[in-house]
């Protein structure tokens, strides 16, 4: 086995900072700049592609299989700047045949009138950041779009030609009933998605939600949401593939690619301010190490050190022997069918003792499934998965 | 400056302490004391410099006896050695006060102007009267719009029975007053007797264990002279040591080389156990074994007991050798392996109290690094055994078969309370409900006096906590052991899932184990987070349950969210579940945290 055909897949994930006005619940790397602000658009894209080509000094070079452009509200930026970036992303690494590249978009009335110019750029999914169908909600949530802005973005991306696209949906809003979200699901259902993020709303640290909390459903209105939203996906064809992702069975697979290498511990470059990579490297003795790369934050910051010696890397580690076990299973596991028996050895360089002895407490209590040939939560794991993730967390290993 | 002529005699040393209950100003005003005689810079003076664990500090309380030597010049152009002999605050620690107040002639009774006498200062300042010392009242927080001074002068003479009408009055925040009671404090306080000529006899006022010396000792003398490498005689042990150090603190420990008779100051002879030293002895030289002991002290018993356990088991040595290191400081820690079914292996640990039993907790956590659990605590009780033997149980868990037991006996305290007339009655209710027996109740002024016998597992509990609480924080408490009496006990259980937890047993009443049984298991289930499956409490007397209750079981625990290629955050969730269960334990299945197995001690609210 060769190096090089020992090293996973790559994805590329790219960060634009950039929003018209920050979510009170986001805790993203996101920075409001207001209505019909200008962005330093060129000049970022230039960034960008610097930013890549520092990255790929330290890598083995593989051709992509994905794209991500995340956010940040990245359809801010014109088609033409995705034009030059993916042209830039595609001589220097390649693309391998059917990549997927994601662009995330907001339903406003500006960003349909781009999708048409996003498609020719290259872009061939979509993901709409749709969060609820309800105005009243929409506005609590500080978004700057209704419901019917969500249905007319659907409708402008399709005619766009856009055949692939993940709506971002959330539940478990302030003063939501089962009803409120189950009527919000079958708004989303009718504009037939091909995939669905459907996930719940959590109040994080350093957000306006986290120090001003609006009040949430109690948990068991909670519970009965996640069932039977759950069960209203599945019954309308949308199977589940993750903990929060869904998509269309049937026919061609429509799970997200970008996000499945995530979760199957793939190697990404994150290029953008405050994005991270991962990437794997063998020496020469065939020992795999995994090092964490993340990159200046403040938008302002990051295209400063264009001019910068240090680059654009704010900060990277390699991955402790001892995390990096937990690492793979915080995201395989999160994986409805989990992942190949292989992949542990081969993403983490650790032996199968070890993830046996990682595992043992949590299989004990019938929290992974007994596939020999797999990696897996069971149902009830998945109903429990941080139990089950704390489990394996505190499971003492020896040392190898 | 050990032969320095010019050094002050006998008749130039006073020494002191300071009663003050817990708020009055204590601190403040030692560390005025200090400053007015240039004991440390004002640079130096760090706010409250005798209270120097970090605990101490954060708890605006003092656990250890300290002591400080200073200079002042008075009025009459003579130097002063004034020894100021810090004494604990907290009912818990009583018997130190007992100590520090050995080494004075006298003492000053702080009260704070505003708040008026507490029990705990009463009981103090008795001690100090029997013991013969001089007592000056002193009236503090003056600079308070809200003081009262005449009322509390009145107070300090009807309760205490202390002429308290030319009480010094000061404030030691504003400095006001402080030089007036400087030079009352050297005009009223006798000097010290003794003969620096004589053979030495010093007392032991407390010990601790130093990293670098050993055993360091705070010492009086009564009489002789001790300097540096003479050999010395410990009574108590009959062994000898060489004097390696000799000095004062001032409060920084200053080598000396010399202490004579009435002074107050420390020796290090190289002991390197703390037992090796014990609090209360008595010092002689090697060459004057024939010198008596002085009275020394009773040792101090725990009143109560509480099980300890790591909560991984992986740190048990570690909890071990911690114990160990902490007890060379701390001659009341009192401790002996316990082995649960629940909690594995732990000690059983003896406090004074639950003050004491957190502190020895947060100690232990802080300064060694350990996750622990702490059972509910309990007194001690006697049995009186068909076999004529009587025996001893500080653990529910270990009661013997109740058959094989004649008589069962718990122990009485005799509590004096101090409270405002208003609240006397919800005072009253509260000691009638906690089965009190009413000895005694006086008023004086505006405040009521109550004394009252009450079983020490009532007092111990949260007694202390509701009297402020229905008293609007005004009452104070002062209580000791007084005796075993016979009751009618039982042994309540607590079962999680039908499995007995036999760390979560307690010794109750029989009168009140049905209620209490009931406040029990519900407290529980608010304490128990839900799990992933039913979690069943229940309590039983003997095998009969006599209430029960239901964690219900999670639904599902997993957090439906996107988080990218940022695996931190991912992580971040990881990290809060962890320190959320770092005060659980896992019994059987089920976690259990800290809380619950106190749970016990919330159940009379």
């Amino acid at each position: 086995m060769t190096a090089r055909a020992a090293l996973p897949p790559l994805a590329l994930y790219v960060h634009v900072p950039w929003c018209v006005r920050k979510c009170p619940y986001c805790d993203f790397n996101s920075h409001g700049v207001g209505h019909g602000a200008v962005l330093p658009e060129a000049e970022y894209v230039e960034a960008l592609i610097e930013d890549l080509d520092q990255d790929l000094a330290l890598i083995e070079p593989r051709a992509l299989r994905s794209i991500f452009i995340g956010g940040g509200t990245p359809s801010l930026l014109s088609p033409d700047a995705y034009v030059r970036l993916l042209e830039a992303c595609e001589a220097r690494l390649g693309f391998e045949p059917g990549i997927e590249i994601t662009l995330e978009a907001n339903p406003g009335t500006v960003e349909r009138t781009r999708f048409e110019g996003y498609r020719q750029a290259g872009i061939n999914r979509l993901s709409l950041g749709i969060q609820s169908f309800d105005d009243a909600l929409l506005a609590e949530l500080g978004r700057i779009h209704s419901g019917d802005d969500a249905e007319r973005a659907v409708e402008a991306a399709r005619a766009a030609g856009f055949y692939n696209f993940n709506l971002d949906l959330m539940h478990g809003l302030p003063g939501q009933s089962v009803e409120g979200a189950l009527a919000d699901i079958e708004r989303a259902l009718s504009l037939s998605p091909e995939h669905l993020s459907w996930y719940q709303l959590t109040l994080e640290p350093n957000t306006e939600f986290f120090s001003h909390p609006p009040r949430l459903p109690e948990e068991e209105t909670l519970f009965d949401i996640q069932d039977e939203g759950h069960a209203r996906l599945e019954a309308a064809g949308l199977e589940r593939y993750e903990i929060s992702a869904y998509a269309r069975a049937g026919g061609v697979d429509r799970r997200a690619r970008h996000n499945l290498n995530y979760w199957r511990f793939g190697d990404y470059l994150g290029i953008g301010a405050g994005a991270h990579g991962k990437l794997s490297r063998r020496d020469a003795d065939g020992e795999l190490t995994v090092t964490r790369r993340w990159k200046s934050r403040q938008p302002e910051s990051y295209l400063k050190r264009r001019c910068d010696p240090r680059g654009f890397v704010a900060g990277q580690r390699q991955i402790e022997r001892d995390e990096i076990g937990l690492e793979f299973l915080m995201n395989a596991l999160r994986l409805v069918e989990g992942v190949p028996l292989e992949l542990w050895q081969a993403r983490t360089g650790l032996s199968n003792a070890r993830l046996a002895a990682q595992t043992a407490r949590a299989r004990s209590m019938t929290l992974l499934a007994e596939d020999p040939g797999r990696i897996k939560a069971s149902p009830r794991g998945l109903l429990f998965l941080n139990d089950l993730l704390a489990l394996c967390e505190s499971a003492r290993v020896p040392l190898e | 400056m050990a032969n320095d002529p010019t050094r002050p005699t006998l008749s130039h040393i006073r020494n002191f302490s300071i009663i003050a209950h817990i708020d009055h100003g204590k601190s403040t005003l030692a560390d005025r004391i200090i400053q007015l005689c240039g004991g440390l810079s004002d640079r130096e003076l760090k706010e409250q410099v005798l209270d120097s664990m970090d605990i101490e500090r954060e708890r605006g309380i003092t656990i250890k006896a300290q002591s400080v030597t200073l200079d002042y010049k008075a009025e009459d152009g003579r130097v002063y050695q004034l020894n100021f002999i810090d004494t604990p605050g907290h009912v818990d620690f009583s018997y130190e006060v007992s100590r520090s107040l050995y080494a004075c002639e006298g003492a000053l009774l702080v009260v704070d102007a505003a708040q008026g006498v507490e029990a705990q200062s009463v009981a103090n300042c008795y001690t100090a009267i029997e013991q013969g010392l001089e007592v000056l009242p002193v009236l503090n927080k003056m600079d308070l719009p809200q003081a009262d001074p005449d009322a509390v002068s009145h107070q300090i003479e009807e309760i205490i029975g202390l002429d308290a009408t030319d009480a010094c009055r000061v404030s030691a925040k504003s400095g006001l007053g402080m030089e007036g009671l400087l030079e009352r404090l050297v005009r009223d306080i006798p000097p010290p007797k003794g003969d620096v000529d004589a053979p030495l006899q010093a007392l032991i006022i407390d010990s601790w264990f130093d990293n670098y010396l050993g055993v360091v000792s705070l010492i009086r003398l009564f009489d002789g002279t001790l300097e540096k490498g003479d050999k010395v005689l410990m009574k108590s042990t009959g062994r000898n040591w060489e004097a390696s150090a000799v000095g004062i603190f001032t409060p920084k420990r200053t080598e000396t080389g010399v202490l004579r008779a009435g002074e107050v100051g420390f020796l290090v002879a190289g002991i390197k156990d703390i037992h090796g030293a014990p609090v209360g002895d008595t010092i002689t030289h090697a060459k004057t074994p024939q010198v008596p002991r002085l009275p020394g002290f009773q040792k101090v018993k725990p009143q109560v007991y509480a099980g300890m356990f790591p909560i991984s088991a992986d740190d048990y040595e570690d909890f071990r050798d911690a114990l160990e290191k902490l007890a060379l400081n701390d001659a009341s820690l009192d401790y002996v392996p316990e082995n649960s079914d629940a909690l594995g292996f732990g000690f059983r640990v003896g406090f004074l109290g639950t003050l004491h039993m957190e502190i020895v907790q947060e100690r232990l956590e802080r300064e060694y690094n350990l996750d622990l659990l702490t059972t509910a605590p309990t007194v001690v009780y006697e049995l009186a055994m068909d076999s004529g033997e009587t025996l001893y149980i500080s653990n529910p868990s270990k009661l013997p078969d109740m058959a094989s037991v004649s008589e069962m006996r718990e122990p009485i305290a005799r509590a004096s309370i101090l409270v405002p007339q208003e609240y006397v009655g919800n005072v009253i209710t509260e000691c009638v409900n906690r089965r009190g027996v009413q000895l005694d109740l006086q008023v004086l002024g505006n405040q009521m006096q109550l004394t009252y016998e009450l079983p020490m597992s009532e007092v111990v509990m949260d007694f202390f906590d509701r009297l402020k609480s229905i008293s609007k924080g005004y009452a104070s408490l002062d209580y000791s052991f007084e005796r075993f009496e016979a009751a009618k006990l039982v042994r309540l259980d607590v079962l999680i899932n039908g499995d007995r937890v036999d760390a979560l047993a307690v010794i109750i009443h029989r009168d009140h184990a049905q209620t209490r049984g009931r406040v029990l298991v519900e407290k529980m289930k608010e304490l128990i987070p839900r799990q992933m499956f039913d979690v069943a409490i229940q309590a039983a007397i003997g095998g009969h349950v006599i209430a029960r209750s239901t964690v219900k079981a999670l639904r599902k625990n997993v957090t439906a969210k996107c988080y990218g290629g940022d695996v931190s955050r991912k992580k971040k969730l990881l990290e809060k579940q962890k320190e959320g269960k770092k005060r659980m334990k896992q019994v059987g299945r089920v976690e259990i945290p800290q809380d619950a197995f106190l749970a016990v001690l919330k159940t009379s609210d």
